[in-house]
């Protein structure tokens, strides 16, 4: 029981009861006012005078190459819709509107449920319209009640190259989209987002603001002109984008891989700024825009070249003997390691129970660092490997970036492979490997995967000893902080000399990189890996450096055979046409 | 006095009380069809459906409140204060909803709004705390602590931010602390800052209330002194106002101003109350029939199922529904304070006054809102709107409603 008595008055219990009355009394009044006394010029209000609210879509701001020009656009296009609440005899209509234009009439019935979104929300029936069809239909607008047209930007790219991989695509929103994304308000059905590439990466700024209108209707819908006194909001373009990329690099390197499988990177080793990337084979930037047929979809998602793939962010390799200066820096972090120490390659190396072959069977002979690095010489690492254990190698490794992503501006980067003795150790069993393991490392084979971007800041970072800035593609954003691995100023110039003179000495591998022009000092490396998926990969990655600035390369050929017979030649090509531009320039 | 011992039976259950929501839950459910009629998906994203659905735990938190006996409630009633205030506190610790921090993620297809019950949980405590001590009401500082104890949740869930909510927890206290025996002319002290505020903005109204303020102030007569510093500490409070005004959140200043000149704002709320006075008075005497109104389907009428749903009535079903839904809620809310005023304890008769408050308010401010009288609030019409947390918070306040209208003995 509850001690305490009720001891509320008579009087404060009619005082509350009153202001009850009194306040009900007053919203009964104002509704009496609203309803009795004002009905007539509401009801005029509702019938003659009903204000839509229209949105307008904003087009997306504009993706341009490091020197202004346009590699995405926008075009406007018209777009059919209908309002639900307004139409009658809905198949026959569309029907109708089938015939005089020219369209499948069960696309247009299906889109309509696609866009269905409320009874008086106008639904999509079609995009891409010409103005030819547009007049055709204003000629039949009296049979079409309830059927409007808009104009609305429409994604298209001017340029001559395609840089689909760098770009990305935009994606219409749908239902099952706008359930996903977190800020849904931003979008309506038919609207464009940002689905990858530089598109996904930076739709925050390129998406823009829907604007308003406010439209006056009458009691059919028909609309009858702006509201005056409530202003229109006029839609907020997105901002631009000024990519790092050159239009005349991309569209050479884009000419380079055609009918190849494989990758080009061109970068500014200190900025790290990308100057052109392929992935090849690509596809055409404007596959996803407008009508695409369910065929073409389908050519594109079964094409056993994996067009869609990006390779040079996503794709796994095993890096051969490009990651050969990784295990030279391992080498030199043991202080007994002497570089001028000949060790003799017969061709192949026996250790334990297994032979371990070099590229070159006949052998290569006696062998110092700088001559096993301008031949590529496999058996000097082999015999090498006892100055260090798994961990420093895998260690170093990480250093130059690899087993992490670079965090480079495009989405979707993979962090591809370094094993270390975790990962040993749980793949095969604490005892299950042995040292054979690191042999295969140290030429860069084995369970090594890495992704041609990281590859890039490898290059990018033996080029400027250690000091690149994270690779990138949009000029200017705040860059993610980059490895930085420290090595002795003496060791970086015997790195650097070997790799010059895998370009400028007789036997060099990468010969056939060197531009013709002597005037240009190109260093490099060829990399020739084995990969369970057919022929070897071959690779070619170097810097040269030309009068005003560096340009640092990876070339990647897939299942294409030797690297410096096939993939140098190719870097070669690209650093003659670097060279072209420049001297047309300076004329 | 004397008590008859008597046990809690549920034939002593207020039927009338039961009555008047029924009414209100029908209409609420009729309106809510006539919305749904062109929604198509999910069984959720349709309002009557959803309602439907959500019924079923509101009743059985009705039913299994009212067997909760009066003194497991009141023994328990600074626990759940407590508890109130922890889940308001929740939501900040999660994402955001559109920058406001009004709802709990459970896991579920719908998220919760603490806010709602812990409106509940605060007038339980306050009930507890003005019924325990044999306060001197007659003293200003009795009236202190409970208005500190109301003024945590409501800080925090006009942090969230949810201003509506916030008046509507803050309310109670007023006719509580009037029942428990304080002073109304202390009540009108507490007030009387807020009004010079608001009218600070207005020279005439400023002056009026000047005059009021001197005039309510001489007739109560306490000592010069006090007078003199109540008098002049309330003009200062009006002249600092617009200072005050300037620290709100845009999006206050912008409901307020709206209000004030209708045409600032056409995107926001402005909009909103066009558009609902247009349904409501093209609804006339008896509304353009069920499921016919244009402004309701032509989706001119903005958050329709909830904020709005009134709006709705007016146009579909006439000034007749309206005045019948409001003369329900008239009697609904005065049945409570009679039972108030009958109960034999001061913790129900108390608990009471503050729910029949918070239902006052609700009812006020959402009708207020709908017709342009006050300016725009995100508050939900009790029994009537739809709304998951809501639905199922009102019930629970009806069910404590029913257990505290009863006279029994534990």
């Amino acid at each position: 029981m509850l001690k305490a008595d009720n001891l509320v008055s008579i009087r404060q219990y009619l005082v509350s009861i009153v202001i009850v009355w009194i306040l009900i009394a007053i919203l009964l009044a104002r509704f009496f006012y609203i309803q009795i006394l004002s009905h007539d010029r509401y009801r005029k209000k509702a019938n003659t005078n009903r204000i839509r609210k229209v949105t307008t879509t904003a087009p997306r701001g504009l993706i341009l190459d490091r020197n202004g020009h346009i590699l995405v656009d926008n075009l406007p296009t018209y777009v059919l819709t209908a309002i639900p609440g307004e139409l009658s005899e809905k198949g026959q209509k569309f029907g109708f509107i089938s015939k005089i234009i020219g369209l499948d009439s069960i696309r247009v019935s299906k889109n309509y449920s696609k866009y269905y979104r409320g009874r008086f929300i106008s639904t999509r029936l079609a995009k891409d319209l010409t103005f030819t069809q547009i007049s055709k239909l204003e000629e039949n607008k009296l049979d079409l009640e309830g059927i409007y047209y808009q104009q609305i930007p429409e994604r298209y790219f001017p340029s001559r190259v395609r840089a689909s991989h760098i770009l990305g695509y935009v994606k219409e929103v749908d239902k099952k989209i706008r359930k996903s994304i977190p800020n849904k308000s931003e979008y309506e059905l038919g609207d464009m987002i940002g689905w990858n590439g530089l598109e996904k990466k930076y739709e925050l700024y390129l998406k823009g603001k829907r604007g308003v209108k406010f439209y006056e209707v009458d009691n059919l819908g028909r609309e009858v002109g702006y509201v005056s006194d409530l202003p229109l909001i006029n839609p907020k373009p997105g901002q631009n984008i000024v990519t790092t990329i050159d239009i005349e690099i991309q569209e050479s390197i884009e000419a380079l891989m055609k009918n190849k499988r494989g990758v080009i990177l061109v970068g500014n080793p200190s900025s790290g700024e990308i100057l052109g990337a392929v992935s090849a084979p690509d596809y055409k930037p404007d596959l996803f825009t407008g009508l695409m047929l369910e065929e073409d979809w389908k050519n594109i998602l079964y094409d056993p070249g994996k067009p869609l793939i990006n390779r040079f962010n996503s794709g796994l390799y095993p890096p051969g003997s490009i990651v050969k200066m990784v295990t030279v820096a391992t080498l030199m972090k043991n202080p007994k390691f002497d570089p001028l120490t000949l060790q003799d390659c017969a061709g192949a190396y026996q250790f334990g129970d297994r032979l371990f072959g070099c590229w070159l069977g006949q052998g290569h002979g006696k062998m110092n660092l700088n001559s096993a690095l301008i031949n590529s010489c496999d058996v000097y690492f082999y015999k090498t490997v006892n100055l260090y254990d798994l961990g420093l190698l895998s260690d170093t490794f990480n250093e130059f970036g690899f087993g992490a992503t670079t965090k480079v501006d495009i989405i979707g980067e993979a962090k591809g492979l370094v094993p270390n003795k975790a990962y040993m150790n749980k793949k095969h069993g604490r005892y299950g490997w042995s040292k054979g393991a690191i042999l295969n490392f140290s030429i860069g084979q084995g369970e090594l995967l890495v992704t041609p971007i990281q590859v890039l800041n490898y290059i990018n970072l033996l080029a400027t000893r250690g000091e690149a800035n994270t690779p990138h593609f949009v000029l200017g954003t705040s860059l993610p902080e980059n490895t930085h691995p420290q090595i002795s100023s003496e060791n970086w110039d015997r790195i650097i000399n070997a790799m010059g003179e895998v370009i400028s000495h007789d036997n060099g591998t990468g010969k056939k990189a060197q531009p013709n022009s002597p005037m240009v000092k190109v260093y490099g490396k060829t990399g020739t890996a084995e990969n369970p998926h057919g022929n070897n990969h071959a690779w070619f990655v170097g810097w040269a450096e030309f009068s005003n600035q560096n340009y640092s390369i990876v070339v990647l050929l897939e299942n294409a055979g030797s690297g410096g017979a096939v993939a140098a030649p190719i870097a070669g090509k690209v650093f003659t046409n670097i060279l072209k531009k420049q001297d047309f320039a300076s004329k | 006095m004397i008590f008859e011992l008597k046990k809690f039976e549920i034939k002593d259950l207020p039927t009338n009380i039961i009555w008047a929501v029924s009414i209100l839950t029908v209409i609420g459910l009729l309106v809510l069809k006539s919305i749904s009629q062109h929604h198509i998906g999910t069984i959720l994203g349709n309002p009557f459906s959803k309602q439907i659905l959500f019924m079923v735990p509101a009743i059985i938190s009705t039913i299994i409140i009212i067997f909760i006996p009066k003194y497991i409630i009141h023994k328990y009633a600074y626990l759940i204060y407590v508890f109130g205030i922890i889940i308001v506190l929740l939501p900040f610790l999660g994402k955001s909803h559109a920058g406001t921090y009004r709802w709990l993620d459970i896991g579920l297809p719908f998220a919760l709004q603490p806010s709602e019950f812990a409106k509940i949980f605060t007038t339980i405590a306050l009930a507890r705390y003005l019924s325990d001590h044999n306060l001197k009401m007659k003293l200003v500082t009795s009236t202190i602590f409970p208005i500190i104890m109301v003024l945590i949740p409501t800080v925090i869930v006009l942090k969230q931010p949810d201003l509506g909510t916030a008046i509507v927890m803050i309310v109670p206290v007023l006719p509580m602390l009037y029942w428990a025996g304080a002073r109304p002319f202390y009540l009108f002290l507490f007030l009387a800052p807020l009004f010079s505020m608001l009218t600070a903005f207005h020279t005439i109204a400023f002056t009026i209330w000047a005059i009021i303020l001197g005039l309510t102030i001489f007739i109560a007569r306490p000592k010069l002194l006090l007078s003199l510093l109540l008098f002049f500490g309330n003009i200062f409070i009006g002249l600092l106002s617009p200072i005050l005004w300037n620290s709100l959140s845009a999006y206050q200043q912008n409901r307020v101003l709206t209000f004030i000149n209708p045409d600032k704002d056409p995107l926001g709320a402005a909009y909103q109350i066009i558009q609902s006075k247009t349904a409501i008075g093209s609804g006339g005497l008896f509304g353009k029939g069920w499921g016919a109104g244009t402004q309701t389907h032509l989706n001119f009428l903005p958050v329709q199922e909830s904020d709005f749903i009134l709006s709705v009535i007016g146009e579909e079903l006439g000034f007749i529904t309206i005045s019948i839904v409001l003369l329900v809620f008239g009697y609904f809310i005065s049945q409570i304070m009679k039972k108030s005023y009958l109960s034999n304890d001061r913790f129900s008769s108390l608990a009471l006054v503050g729910f029949a408050t918070i239902l006052l308010s609700h009812v006020f401010v959402n009708t207020a809102m709908t017709v342009g009288l006050i300016p725009v609030k995100g508050l939900p019409l009790p029994f009537i709107s739809a709304g998951g947390s809501f639905l199922i918070s009102s019930y629970f306040m009806l069910g404590l409603i029913l257990n505290l209208s009863i006279n029994y003995s534990d």
